[in-house]
């Protein structure tokens, strides 16, 4: 579904990705971890074009990410993205977030897009704030709004930057929780983020990066067993200790 | 002590309204022109494509740096001109208002730009990259995205430039084109009643600006709160 391939990133000499190499299959949960400034959320950006790569390629359902033939748009309608500060747009109600792009970028008709955000928002437990708008609900409230804005376009894939990060702790989990139900579902999801419960409980494969370098990337029990390189050893003792 | 005489206002007041539409006229055309050619100006110069964005700094510095009198006084001399030898009109056609307007609206254009810019600058980079993953082409990102919250953030600084220039209008009258300030200096100097018919304007003037700008005040208050909300 996603294939990284030797992928390198640098803003003027200023090295960000070097050399990343690695691969999400169709219904795979990836978890993409490690130290702040270590690349993980260019990586990710990387695979819908949202950032730049000057070297390496990026195949996302056998279309290439850095050929400059390749119709961004319409890629990136196909591939869901979540974001750190949810993004929701604060000047539309609820059910416009929801709907805009479907009948924008999809070319659905109104009632159809309607329908379908009413349904997704649904599904996120959030039906009853339909004609709010973003500023008016909390910060977990928004991002499963933003998570269903994504899966209104019928995603081949969700990319998810440290989705949790900007949240109050208690409103972590009811995000993990809809995280999680997706990946059960058999979604393919390539997350950035340090829930390593999530991490635990549905990736199939944990990447752990440092300095712009892919340095594990492992199957879930491997990474949380015994990680190979110091880097993450000392990693997850610094982030699981409590 | 000097004895003022206000009798020449009343009967002058259907000439002055002439006048007043006439500065209402170039306040709202070049306002409405301003603002769209001030937006594709202000695109332009954010536009990674760099000789648009040459283009646009080159025509906002241009116009920024020379005083407004010297561009309508250009504008009144070769305008005319132009006008006449492209739509053939007659040497009688009074051209002036249409000269003032254009003078006006690519004036203006230039510090709509400059605002419009800091508004577009103010959304947050986040809700680009946001419409961009939506699938959305970065057309449709400023168009439903960007441009309605930049604008709406910058509506009072808008109205407050619009104010300052309904005030600048009153320069016309070097082209004798009866605007309001102007039909006022024409009816003072007739009658020999200079003082108050300037006053008068002075008053008037003073009025309409300062509602207006009672009222942006207004709304930016209630735009502050909507947005701590």
């Amino acid at each position: 579904m996603i294939s990284i391939d030797n992928v390198s990133k640098h803003y003027g000499s200023f090295q960000v990705l070097t050399d990343c190499t690695t691969q999400v299959k169709k219904g795979e949960v990836i978890v993409v971890c490690g130290p702040s400034g270590s690349g993980k959320s260019t990586l990710i950006k990387c695979v819908n074009g949202l950032e730049p790569f000057q070297s390496g390629n990026i195949i996302v359902d056998g279309i290439s990410v850095g050929d400059p033939k390749t119709n961004l748009s319409k890629l990136r309608s196909r591939v869901g993205m979540v974001f750190q500060h949810f993004e929701l747009f604060p000047h539309m109600s609820i059910t416009d977030n929801l709907s805009i792009a479907q009948e924008k970028v999809l070319g659905r008709n109104r009632d159809e897009a309607r329908a379908k955000g009413l349904k997704l928002l649904e599904r996120v437990g959030l039906k009853a704030h339909a004609d709010k708008f973003p500023g008016q609900l909390s910060g977990g409230q928004q991002q499963r709004v933003a998570i269903a804005r994504a899966l209104c376009m019928d995603p081949i894939c969700m990319l998810f930057d440290e989705p949790t990060s900007a949240l109050d702790p208690e409103m972590i989990n009811e995000v993990l929780d809809v995280m999680v139900e997706l990946a059960q579902e058999g979604m393919t999801m390539m997350c950035v983020t340090h829930e390593m419960g999530f991490a635990r409980k549905v990736a199939n494969r944990v990447i752990f990066m440092d300095k712009g370098q892919i340095v594990e990337d492992d199957s879930k029990d491997a990474f949380f067993g015994a990680p190979r390189s110091e880097r993450a050893r000392q990693f997850l003792a610094k982030i699981l200790q409590h | 002590m000097y004895d003022f005489d206000w009798s020449s206002i009343p009967g002058a007041l259907p000439f002055l309204w002439d006048g007043m539409k006439i500065s209402l006229e170039i306040t709202v055309s070049a306002v409405i022109f301003g603002v769209v050619w001030g937006t594709l100006l202000a695109m332009m110069r954010l536009a990674p494509v760099k000789p648009l964005a040459w283009f646009a700094a080159g025509y906002v510095n241009l116009f920024r740096s020379i005083p407004l009198v010297m561009v309508l006084l250009w504008f009144f001399l070769i305008v005319p001109q132009l006008l006449r030898s492209f739509f053939n009109l007659d040497p009688n056609t009074d051209v002036r208002l249409t000269s003032a307007m254009i003078g006006f609206a690519l004036f203006e254009s230039a510090y709509y730009s400059e605002i419009i810019r800091a508004g577009i600058q103010s959304v947050p980079k986040g809700q680009v990259a946001a419409a961009s993953a939506l699938g959305m082409t970065y057309a449709q990102a400023m168009r439903l995205v960007v441009l309605p919250q930049a604008f709406r953030n910058m509506v009072p600084l808008l109205l407050t430039q619009a104010i300052v220039l309904f005030q600048d209008t009153s320069l016309v009258y070097m082209s004798a084109l009866a605007d309001f300030f102007g039909a006022a200096y024409k009816v003072g100097d007739r009658d020999g009643r200079l003082v108050e018919l300037l006053l008068f304007a002075g008053a008037v003037y003073f009025f309409i600006c300062f509602a207006a700008s009672q009222l942006v005040r207004r709304y930016q208050k209630k735009l502050n709160a909507h947005v701590a909300h």
